[in-house]
């Protein structure tokens, strides 16, 4: 007997529906194939089925089954299709009835029959949605993914013993509704800014960063807090917006970056790469093309400590997605784009010995290597970077605590106040505009619009360009920054300190 | 226990051999044997020559007969016929059609017969 079961197969951050036609012939060799383009972890269902069903007290069928997973040019990915199958089969058997309406399954089989948590379920039940399904039966652990989504009914499945009561009316299953969410944050970052002594230009540079998602770059000697800084600033990170967060949890939740039992992602990514990080697993792609750290870090950080270390091929990889905030990955299976609006952490010593420029250590490195470990920080990189700042040595006097003479630092606390202040402004600003959540997302037809810069700031700013021979992209990211630092005084308008400022940032001192 | 597995599966052939001769079959060929395998039935029917492989089990105890037949086995079963044909040239300008068939047998413990399958055209599928 011949049973047709909705699934859906992942492809980017899109699915593509997929027929499971389940055949049991009683006549002919018994045997149980997959056909329809399985890669490995699909074919492997066949034990996965087999032996789940048998545990679950369903005697196997001495039959020959053939699943056929539709259209069959697609490759089909994953342990998803384990449900349907075992589902198919069951139909097949007479020992389910399947609703009449329209009705997918998605998950994982675990030996004893239970479901496990399978990734992906989010961007299943967005998918169904669409395609006007009525009923979608997912694992228990992932249904709270999917219950996100309005207008389809999540089924929580525990087992194939659940599953099987519900269809037949034994004991029936209620859909699951979305998850309260706690929007406190959770979890306390490493670092809070009161720990680090001095630094205030630094402090300021990351709170501008935190309020515009502006791009940062940080050059000091080894031991000076750059690190440290980078850390703390995932303290003040405001917390995703609700459209945010859909856009984050599709990147989370094909990935299976999402832990079970859990729905939305509400905590603003911050994602650490370290410098042997291939350009792949940055960018992303594979032969199934698979998002990378920069679209983990959509919305959020991505910190790239050492930065000179990593391979030139990479950090020349980020130049496209620090411009479009997208990525398109092109292999034989199709092209897909990943969101890639990412806020970069750049830090990195000066030379290859790290104290070039230091007061008081000498520098032993010659010429040519500093031209060489310089060379790795590319102009159309380093142009797409809107604030450059400089991380000095400590002095040791401010590090010794004296009781008298100890200046009380301002804690994280504080700053993330004033960056909330300056996101709601922008939220406001570009409530009209998709896709655009911060000053730093604005593409320069948005600048004339939006940003009010008066006359005197507008001079200075030209004065700027003519002089320091700035390009056309820098000018207008420096008005960017402008409008971030105008946010953050809680002004109208850009003025001309808050240009001033912004240019502080900007134009790199060499040496 | 090896001894009472080759004595169980003397018997089984000869259910096989009765199932055959039943169904209008002609036995060319009992247990023969080479250094590439064993063919447990030779068989003719309707100028057609039948290899059949016979598999038999008591009880359910160590999983259904048809779970012993797999790729591997197959390709056992068809270097030996192929064996065959090449030491039996009379057979082979004799049939130019052959197939890999296989009997299936369960016995209950006490040595009824509980059922038996017959497949036809194993390599059909491989």
């Amino acid at each position: 007997m011949l049973t047709k079961i909705l699934s859906a197969s992942h492809f980017g951050l899109e699915i593509t529906p997929v027929d499971v036609e389940v055949n049991i012939f009683k006549k002919g060799f018994p045997g149980f194939n997959i056909i329809g383009l399985p890669n490995k972890a699909v074919e492997e269902a066949r034990e996965r089925v087999k032996t789940a069903l048998d545990n679950s007290g369903v005697e196997f069928p001495q039959a020959k089954i053939v699943v056929n997973l539709a259209p069959a040019d697609i490759p089909k990915e994953g342990a998803g299709f384990d449900l349907p199958i075992a589902m198919g089969i069951l139909a097949s058997l007479e020992g389910v009835k399947l609703p009449d309406e329209k009705t997918m399954f998605f998950g994982e089989l675990s030996l004893d029959g239970s479901l496990r948590h399978t990734k992906g379920v989010f961007l299943l039940a967005v998918g169904a949605k669409k395609l006007k399904v009525k009923h979608l039966f997912v694992p228990k652990e992932s249904a709270y993914e999917g219950s996100v989504v309005e207008g389809i009914n999540v089924y929580p499945v525990g087992s194939v013993n659940e599953i099987i009561d519900h269809l037949n009316g034994v004991s029936v299953l209620t859909p699951i509704s979305p998850k309260k969410i706690k929007k406190e944050k959770d979890l306390t970052p490493e670092f809070d800014f009161s720990e680090i002594i001095g630094q205030g230009q630094a402090k300021r540079a990351m709170e501008i960063a935190a309020a515009g998602g502006h791009n940062i770059f940080m050059q000091g000697p080894p031991g000076s807090g750059k690190t440290m800084l980078s850390r703390a600033l995932a303290g003040i990170l405001p917390p995703l917006t609700p459209e945010e967060s859909l856009e984050v949890t599709k990147v989370y939740s094909v990935t299976g970056n999402i832990p079970p039992g859990e729905s939305l992602i509400w905590q603003r990514p911050f994602r650490v790469a370290h410098h042997t990080t291939s350009r792949i697993g940055l960018i992303g792609g594979g032969s199934n093309p698979h998002p990378g750290e920069i679209s983990l870090a959509h919305r959020g950080v991505l910190f790239l400590d050492e930065f000179p270390e990593f391979s030139r091929s990479t950090l020349e990889a980020l130049r496209q997605p620090l411009e479009d905030g997208k990525v398109s990955i092109t292999r034989a299976a199709g092209s897909v784009t990943f969101p890639a609006e990412f806020m970069l952490v750049a830090a990195a010593n000066p030379c290859p010995c790290g104290y070039l420029g230091d007061p008081k250590r000498e520098c032993k490195c010659s010429p040519r290597m500093i031209v060489k470990y310089n060379s790795k920080l590319s102009g159309p990189l380093m142009d797409r970077i809107d604030i450059h700042i400089n991380v000095p040595t400590v002095e040791i006097e401010k590090l010794i605590p004296q009781s008298s003479k100890r200046k009380e630092e301002e804690s994280s606390a504080k700053i993330l106040n004033r960056v909330l202040k300056a996101r709601e402004i922008q939220n406001k600003r570009f409530k009209n505009i998709e896709g655009v959540f911060t000053n730093a997302d604005m593409k320069n037809k948005h600048i004339k619009d939006y940003c009010d810069i008066k006359p005197d700031a507008l001079a200075l700013l030209k004065q700027a360009v003519n002089n320091y021979n700035l390009s056309a992209r820098t000018y207008f990211r420096l008005i960017k920054i402008s409008q971030t630092i105008a946010d953050l005084a809680d002004e109208k308008s850009v003025e001309q300190n808050h240009v001033a400022e912004a240019l502080q940032y900007r134009i790199r001192v060499e040496g | 226990m090896k001894q009472y597995n080759h004595k169980k599966g003397k018997s089984g052939e000869e259910i096989a051999e009765s199932f055959l001769i039943k169904n209008g079959f002609q036995i060319l060929e009992k247990n023969w044997k080479n250094r590439f395998g064993e063919m447990d039935l030779i068989a003719t029917k309707n100028n057609r020559l039948h290899f059949v492989e016979v598999k038999l089990k008591v009880g359910d105890m160590f999983g259904a007969p048809e779970e012993m037949i797999n790729k591997r086995k197959l390709i056992q079963v068809m270097r030996t016929a192929e064996s065959y044909l090449i030491s039996n040239k009379k057979v082979q300008t004799q049939f130019h059609n052959t197939q890999i068939d296989a009997v299936c047998i369960v016995l209950t413990s006490t040595g009824e017969v509980e059922r038996l399958d017959y497949y036809e055209n194993l390599t059909a599928d491989l």
